[in-house]
This record gives structure tokens, sequence and C-alpha cells, in this order.
């Protein structure tokens, strides 16, 4: 297991952990991603903004691999992705995911949702991997629900269980996709708390979200998508202080006025 | 409210109201009948309607199964001596044995009972429970029970390798006994227990060695005590009755499941020889009806096989009850399957789970449990279905009932064994539906 982490890591010195080059992405005839190209370096946190059906979640889902797309290239850590079956692997070794509707396994309770991943893909014993799921509970703030279902929890702590479930599996790479947009305003605000616990301790994160106050704290850059391109990609208040493009300034009045 | 809010600028400290305990709505037994039965002119016409319809109905039957029956008669024309208005159960009774044995002989159908009660031995740790591995026990039970049970049932000269995994079972089911009663008694596994003695020489394995050093000494002591034992041959032609049908339907029952999810994932492959050969089996059994598949079976499953090799009706007939509910049961998992949201792959692939870890981890579990209703439906079905084996000339239960009837003795008596075996199949079906009832109460405490 060691070894299969070390891998990455003695790369990652040379190689940015996320390098997306001309990704061009279809659903039938309709043209998702039109030739996206971005570089994140480890431990920077980016923040994906812009209107619905404009293909950021897309976007993200296919970095996870999780949507198949037509042209393009995809290297996490300098290890390409479009090389068949390693994609699951290199994946599991450096990615974890977050979703909007959180996901979790509603037949297994909290514990055993995180030890999951640890005990089947890594052969963690049992007991270590109880131990290593607690703590990451405890960091995250729900330990005390540990023996609870997804099911018996609030939307709030279940995408809390969601983030302790990817950090039992070592990622170096987080990809959120609208992790508070199902939430009500005082659950968005505990996950954020832990959301900008993790930035802040060295995660590579690219999160989709329209929560500026995150974006404000802690973004190195901010990424405006429309209709399926980059429109602008900045620091924080490059992008929603001063936009170049009339789309940006319209979009970021909407979503300010509305949170107002 | 009002007392409570601040009257000043300042704000007041909100606390909530106390919980009051629910209004007691219900108004006795006299209250709920009115409610229920009387409220009006309708209900009432209703009510009264239906219960002389019922009573219209169920008089005779009462009066003709119990208060006119006999009980006792030798044959068909002293019943109908003593009460030719009331039901001959004198007859089921004299045939009662063959009802449930078919023409096993009566000297040995202590053997029957035996092999039957072990098969509810390994059911029943699966039902407490403090015992933990339950998985370990149900999947030894399908591979060791069948063989441990043939034994008991054929008896005559079988092979050593036969005899040593019956004594396996045996052996097995002790363990299992004796773990589940050293765990009640808060105490460790009886292969934990002489782990100490083997730590030294095997250090961590200990454990695994040590559960296989007494499953194998368990083998050797119960295959020496019981070498003289010699068991009377009974070819599986003289099986029958209940017991047959019990076989059948077990088979089938326990089968349907793995041939079932595996047709149906099958059907979901991207590969596409795997999907079309599962397309084509589903549709094919699904489209004929079940009398053609044991025809087919007994007819054309020997031109498979070489001249050689001796089949056995019985065995066909198996074979074919389990890929008809096999192409069955495909159907209601990929219904199950269907229910599972897109998220939960998404869920599983960004932890990483390969497809085989994300169907019997994340989504068979939940499915299976959707689908509990409709798979005991299909079982329930399945066990009546049996009764068509008699058919193609195996003596079941309902080919057993129907000889009353041509008996010389009981001759033309048909009412009564019908009664009979309906309500038998009523226990075991309604049993069926209980169990399941309350597995899916069980599994949906914690959603």
């Amino acid at each position: 297991m060691m070894t299969d982490m070390d891998k990455p890591e003695n790369k990652s010195t040379q190689s940015p952990a996320i390098e997306v080059t001309g990704l061009n992405k279809w659903f039938d005839d309709f043209h998702v991603l039109k030739d996206i190209s971005i570089t994140v370096e480890e431990k920077e946190i980016i923040v994906i903004c812009g209107p619905s059906g404009s293909g950021k979640s897309t976007f993200i889902r296919c970095i996870n691999h999780l949507e198949k797309y037509q042209e393009g290239k995809i290297s996490i850590f300098g290890q390409s992705l479009e090389n068949g079956k390693s994609a699951a692997n290199i994946i599991r070794n450096n990615v974890g995911m977050l979703f909007q509707n959180f996901n979790l396994f509603p037949h297994l309770n909290i514990l055993k949702n995180c030890t999951l991943g640890p005990i089947w893909l890594r052969n963690m014993p049992e007991l270590e991997a109880v131990d290593q799921s607690m703590a990451l509970l405890e960091k995250v703030g729900i330990a005390h629900l540990a023996d609870k279902f997804p099911g018996q929890i609030s939307g709030g702590q279940q995408q809390r269980v969601a983030i302790a479930r990817s950090l039992a599996m070592n990622p170096k790479i987080m990809l959120l996709d609208e992790p508070t947009s199902a939430l009500d305003p005082e659950m968005i605000m505990e996950v954020m708390e832990v959301m900008i616990d993790l930035a802040k301790s060295g995660m590579t994160m690219m999160c989709v979200t329209h929560e500026m106050q995150f974006a404000q704290e802690v973004a190195d850059r901010v990424i405006f998508m429309s209709e399926g391109e980059i429109v602008e990609m900045g620091s924080p208040d490059q992008v929603l202080k001063n936009p170049k493009w009339d789309r940006t300034s319209q979009f970021l009045e909407h979503i300010l006025s509305h949170k107002t | 409210m009002d007392n409570r809010a601040a009257q000043n600028t300042e704000l007041g400290k909100f606390i909530p109201r106390p919980s009051r305990p629910p209004v007691v709505t219900s108004q006795g037994l006299v209250g709920w009948l009115r409610k229920s039965f009387f409220n009006g002119f309708l209900n009432t016409m209703l009510t009264v309607t239906v219960f002389t319809l019922l009573y219209l109905l169920i008089r005779p039957f009462i009066d003709w199964a119990l208060v006119n029956a006999v009980w006792s008669a030798s044959d068909r024309r002293q019943c109908l001596a003593i009460n030719s208005d009331g039901a001959c159960w004198a007859a089921v009774i004299h045939w009662f044995n063959n009802l449930i044995y078919g023409r096993y002989p009566n000297e040995l159908q202590w053997r029957v009972n035996l092999g039957l009660s072990f098969g509810l031995l390994w059911i029943l740790p699966l039902n407490l429970k403090k015992v933990t591995s339950k998985l370990q026990i149900g999947a030894t039970g399908v591979i060791l029970y069948p063989i441990l049970a043939s034994y008991i049932f054929l008896g005559g000269e079988r092979s050593n390798i036969h005899y040593l995994l019956a004594c396996t079972g045996l052996a097995y089911l002790l363990i299992v006994y004796i773990d589940t009663l050293l765990l009640y008694l808060g105490s460790k596994k009886s292969s934990q227990v002489i782990e100490p003695l083997l730590e030294p020489f095997l250090g961590k394995k200990a454990d695994q060695v040590g559960f296989f050093l007494l499953l194998g000494g368990l083998v050797v002591l119960i295959a020496i005590v019981l070498q003289g034992l010699e068991l009377e041959h009974v070819p599986t032609g003289s099986w029958g009755g209940l017991f047959i049908t019990l076989i059948i339907s077990g088979f089938s029952i326990v089968m349907a499941l793995p041939i079932g999810i595996f047709l149906a994932l099958g059907r979901r492959s991207t590969m596409p020889v795997l999907k079309w050969f599962s397309i084509a089996t589903i549709e094919l059994v699904r489209s004929v009806p079940m009398i053609t598949v044991l025809f087919m079976s007994v007819t054309m499953m020997p031109l498979f096989f070489p001249n050689t090799m001796d089949l056995n009706k019985l065995a066909q007939v198996i074979i074919a009850v389990c890929i008809f509910s096999g192409a069955y049961m495909a159907e209601t998992v990929r219904g199950g399957l269907q229910t599972i949201s897109r998220g939960q792959f998404d869920a599983a692939k960004s932890i990483g789970l390969g497809y085989w870890h994300t169907m019997f981890l994340i989504i068979l579990p939940q499915a299976l449990r959707t689908m509990i209703p409709n798979i005991v439906t299909s079982f329930i079905s399945l066990f009546k279905d049996t009764t068509l084996v008699s058919i193609i000339g195996l003596f079941d239960i309902m080919l057993m009932a129907r000889n009353i009837s041509i008996d010389k003795k009981w001759f033309g008596l048909h009412s009564e064994p019908l009664v009979a075996i309906s309500f038998l199949f009523f226990i075991f079906c309604y049993g069926m539906s209980q169990y399941s009832q309350n597995l899916e109460k069980k599994l949906n405490k914690n959603r």
C-alpha cells in the first residue's frame, strides 16, 4: 500500500496535480465542453462557477472518469488517464469526490460508509480502518453519530460524512460538485467550515460552488464557465470584482442579489 | 407567544415550548366497531351483507369438514355408512405417510426426517441475532448440505469422497453449534480456544489454520465412528410426496437467486456475447410454459449427454426448474437494480470500487432489499408450481393425493385429499410470506 502511495508523490515534484488539455465532450449532438485546458498545481484551490448547463459539473466529473469524453487529455500527477484500465487505479490513489446529493450508502452505517474503501481496496485490517475512520469523523465533528444510518442524520451531517469517507482513502486531490447547494443556510455553514479546514490543510481542490465567501477566503483561482467554455480565469479579486466580460458580471449580480 | 417575547428593544431569549404527550384518539372497542363497521347506512348494509354471505359460505364447509366429518374408518364404504354428509378424513389419515414420504419405505422414513432436520438445523443459526458468520454458514450450507442430505436419503454404496464430504458437512454443523453455544456463554470461538496452542508455530495464521485443523480432526473422528453404518439404498424413483416437493422447491429456491443475479448482471453487461446469452436465456425460458421445460428436460436432456452417463429423472427435473426459476428471478433482479440511483454508482466509483465490489457491496444489497416482496412471491409460486412435476411421473404430493382416489378402498374420493394438501400448502406459503414481512421490517428499521 505504501509503495502505491509513494509513486505519485515522487512524480508530483515535477508534474502538476491536474493537467487538462483540449478537452471536448458531446452528449449526442450537444457540445458540452469546448476545448477546455487548465493546469492545476499541487495544493492549489480552484473554484468553478457559472450558470447551470455551462458544463462545470460535467467537467469535474470527467477528471474523475465518471464521464467519458471524446477528445482531449487529462493527467493526474503526470499520469495520463487515457490508458484504459490504469485510470481507475490512478484515480483511486489520488482523487476523492463530493456530490451535491452526498450519495452515502444508505444500507451501511456512518462508520461502515467510511471503512468500506480502506478495508476492501487497501486491505486494511478492520480495527485499523475503524480507528482511522473514527479519527476522521472526529475531525469533521460527527464521531458521536458513527453507528447511525445516513437516513437518520441531517443533510449537513451527511455531507460531512461524505468528506470523511473520501478522506479515508487518503486522496491528494478533492473534486467537489456543488457540495452545499442541497443544504439550508445553517447546514451550509457547518459544511463550509470543514471545507475551509480541508483547503487550508494543503489539499488540492477543484470546487464547483456558488458560495462566493468560500471563493474569497481560500481560492487561489476562480474560473467562470459558460456554454461549455472557460470564460474567465484569475484570482478571486480579479474575476469576482473586475470581470472582463459582461456575461460574468451579469451572473455575479444574480447570485449576489440572491444571497442578500 | 406574546408573554414569551421580549417587550423592550433587547432580543428575548427563545425557549422552545415543552412537548406535550400525544392526544389520545382511540375510543374503545365499541367506538371502534361503530366507526369501522356501522358509520352510516351504506357501511352498515355492506357489513350485514358481507357477514351474511360469509356465514352462508363458511357454515356448510364447517359442517362438512368438522361437524359431520368421519375421522376413522377402514374404507370409503364404511365412511359413507357412518355419515354420508361429512368429509372422510380417514382416507387422508390412512394415506398420510404416503402424502409426506411418497413410496419411501416405511421403516426407513426416519432417514428423511433426519436429513430434513439437518436442513432446519443449518437454517436456525442464520436467524440468531448474535451469530456473526452468517454468510459463511449460509454459503457452506448451500454446498455441503445437499451432499450430506443426498447421502442420508440415498444410502447404499456411495463413493468415499461422497462419504467424506457428508462427514465434513456434519463436522461443520457441529462446529457451528459449538461456536454458537460458546458465543451465548460469552466465550471465544472453538478455533480461538486452540489458537494459543498453535501460535508459536504458525504466528498470525493460527486462527484460520486452527479452524481447518479442528474441522479436519472432527471429520476423521466422525468418519471413523460412522464407519460401520450401512444405509439401505433407496433409489430416487421411490422418493415422493411432500418430501420430493420440498427437495425440488428447496433446490430451485436456493439456486434461483444466484442464477437470476448472474443473468440480470449479464443482461446489463457491456460485453455483447454475455449480454446476448443472458437475453436469449431469459426470453426463451420465460416465453415457454413450465410443463414444456419439464418435458424437454426429461426427453431432450439425455440427447446432450453421452449414453454412458446414467441420468436421473429427479436431477434433470431439478436442473430444469432451477433454470426456469432463474430466468424469472433475473427480471425481478433487473427491476431491483433499476431502483438504485446513478449517484450510488458514482459514489462507489469515486472511492475507487471496481465493478464486482460495487455490485456486491453497494448495489445488490440495496436492490435485494427493495426486491424482497417480489422475490418471496416468486418463491411461493415456485413452491406451488413444483406440483407440475407429477405430470412427468414424479410421485410428488399432488400425485400422491390423486392416487388416493384410485386406491380400491377409497375409490372416487377426490375432495378430501385436495383440501388436505391445500391446507399443507397454505401453511408453508403463509409461513414464507410472514417470514418475508419480518425480514422487511428488520431491514427497514434503519432507514
